[in-house]
């Protein structure tokens, strides 16, 4: 392990004066000055207001500083890439992933074995809802976007709706909750990363059906359970954020190898 | 890396001492938003912005007008709560359903409270409310039977939360400046995600015509002229790129299967839209006077 820490150690270097020097180039953008004052301060010009030191904290803001960052960066890993074009495909691998599982769900024993109603056809709706946000953020983001990912779905049982006690693998609806909440979350946390506000409405419009989603799916498990106090804080009503690397270590255990995701660009 | 975490210490030294110490009280009361993610650099950030460039009134603007719908929905909920016997179905998951939602509306009203007076702005007054929609009498009720019939309470419930999800939506824009407000208006707007999910569930099981997402199959039930804002533009079949591209996107190009319904009902339901502040401000009037 020691040496996978020397080279995390070393991409961590790498990395932050990669990002100092991406900010400095981006500060002193003339395309930054060229904008009307009416335009919105985005995230990345306050840096040049707020001075060198602000670009320190924008190291922090981007989890640099943790040393167990889940392999981001290691060979064969997908990078989302930077900027909105990062945020953008972040959210393109999560979508995917959603995708990839309700199409997955939909051939699997348990879904065959339901009759028409209610749950079933919440399955279909999930599952066009995932692959139009799929397809939405692919051809938003047309040649800058990440390959297809290949999933990986061993640790989900696709004939059991839920799984029963000491199962080793999740029950369909129980991924389906995680895949739901990890997506919100990720999008609340990854919102503020989204210079162009226009995107981050059109992230807006996304996560509310995703919140929606992810409510439905806990009331079929349990009724009245919408509103977890696993993703609800209950002393202030505020649903729960992550940020991309916290999220990219959850999705990464539902990728293969070569199709895993490495978010530590965005910034 | 502790390099980074003294850089970022010494970034985090304020310059205007008081809004950035006052920032940070907000952060720590929230205990919610991670210190390190958000503390230091904010407060820095705005303060050492030149006054002409920050939107701070929009930005106000936009906490002000989510204060009134949660105060709404909070004076909403908490009348239901102390409605008469029998108000709420024997299943008992109803009613604790809506003790979460109110718990969740009181919180936000304080949250929301509490950031907008630490940035000196004034905070709503509570108004008179009328959920029947009558304005004290002096029209026609929209909801006559609010706190007397379920399914009716529901029906107000539902526009009020899909109207919120659409508020906050409406919002994000102008708060893409501020970071730390913006998550926080992420946040309140997923929790009324799922609110608006689960009211729309107890309608289903009620029997109504209504999905967990805004539908163009659901059941109408908005009043032209009147409730009708709160899906007016709710069900679009396309989407823009955002500027400069401004392009829709071609779906029925795109390989999503082959839903009989796919374009008109799928790719509506995709996607939440969000709802100008002058539609909210209108809803709003319907039921204050």
């Amino acid at each position: 392990m020691v040496y996978r820490n020397s080279f995390a150690e070393i991409f961590l270097y790498h990395n932050l004066f990669h990002h100092m020097s991406n900010n400095l180039k981006k500060g002193g953008d003339e395309a930054e000055f060229a904008k009307p004052l009416y335009v919105p301060i985005k995230r990345r010009s306050f840096f040049m207001y707020a001075g060198a030191t602000a670009g320190a904290t924008a190291l922090l803001l981007s989890g640099c500083d943790d040393d167990d960052s889940g392999g981001n960066g290691m060979p064969g890993m997908v990078d989302v890439g930077t900027g909105d074009i990062g945020v953008l495909n972040y959210a393109y691998a999560l979508e995917q992933l959603e995708a990839g599982f309700y199409t997955e769900l939909r051939n699997g024993n348990y879904y065959k074995g339901l009759s028409a109603g209610a749950e079933k056809s919440a399955l279909d709706d999930l599952y066009y809802h995932e692959v139009i946000h799929r397809e939405l953020f692919k051809t938003a983001l047309a040649t800058n976007a990440i390959k297809a990912l290949e999933p990986d779905f061993s640790g989900i049982d696709f004939a059991v709706r839920t799984a029963s006690a000491g199962a080793a693998k999740l029950g369909v609806l129980d991924a389906a909750k995680a895949f739901e909440d990890l997506g919100v979350a990720a999008y609340n946390g990854a919102g503020k990363y989204i210079a162009d506000a226009g995107y981050l409405t059109l992230a807006g419009k996304i996560v509310s059906v995703e919140a929606r989603h992810a409510a439905l799916i806990r009331d079929l498990l349990s009724n009245g359970t919408f509103v977890g106090t696993d993703v609800v804080n209950t002393a202030n009503g505020l649903e729960i954020s992550k940020e991309p690397s916290v999220v990219a270590q959850t999705a990464n255990t539902f990728l293969k190898e070569g199709s895993k995701i490495n978010v530590a660009n965005i910034k | 890396m502790n390099i980074l975490k003294l850089l970022a210490d010494l970034a985090a030294t304020p310059t205007d001492f008081h809004q950035a110490a006052s920032r940070r009280a907000t952060i720590a009361s929230l205990g919610k938003v991670g210190a390190k993610t958000l503390a230091a650099a904010l407060p820095l950030g705005l303060a050492a912005l030149p006054a002409q460039a920050r939107d701070t009134r929009t930005i106000l603007d936009s906490l002000q007008l989510a204060t009134r719908l949660e105060q709404l929905q909070n004076a909403l909920y908490s009348r239901a709560l102390t409605a008469g016997p029998g108000f709420f179905p024997a299943d008992a998951s109803f009613r604790s359903s809506i003790v979460k939602m109110q718990a969740h509306q009181q919180q936000h009203v304080a949250l929301l409270t509490r950031v907008i007076t630490t940035s000196n702005g004034d905070v709503p007054t509570l108004p008179n409310y009328d959920f029947t929609g009558s304005k004290n009498n002096t029209q026609a009720a929209l909801f006559p039977n609010v706190f007397s019939n379920f399914d009716e309470f529901l029906r107000l419930a539902q526009l009020l939360e899909d109207t919120s999800v659409r508020a906050y939506k409406g919002a994000v824009e102008f708060l893409v400046q501020d970071n730390y407000i913006l998550q926080t208006a992420l946040q309140l707007h997923s929790t009324e995600a799922r609110h608006a999910a689960r009211i729309r569930t107890m309608r289903r099981l009620r029997g109504a015509v209504v999905k967990p997402w805004p539908s163009p199959t659901d059941a109408d039930i908005t009043v032209a002229g009147k409730t009708a804002v709160v899906y007016a533009t709710e069900h679009a079949t396309t989407q823009l790129l955002p500027a400069p591209i401004n392009t829709p996107i071609q779906f029925q190009l795109l390989p999503i299967g082959s839903g009989a319904n796919l374009l008109t009902q799928s790719v509506p339901e995709a996607f939440d839209e969000p709802l100008a502040a002058a539609d909210v401000e209108a809803l709003l009037g319907l039921f204050t006077y």
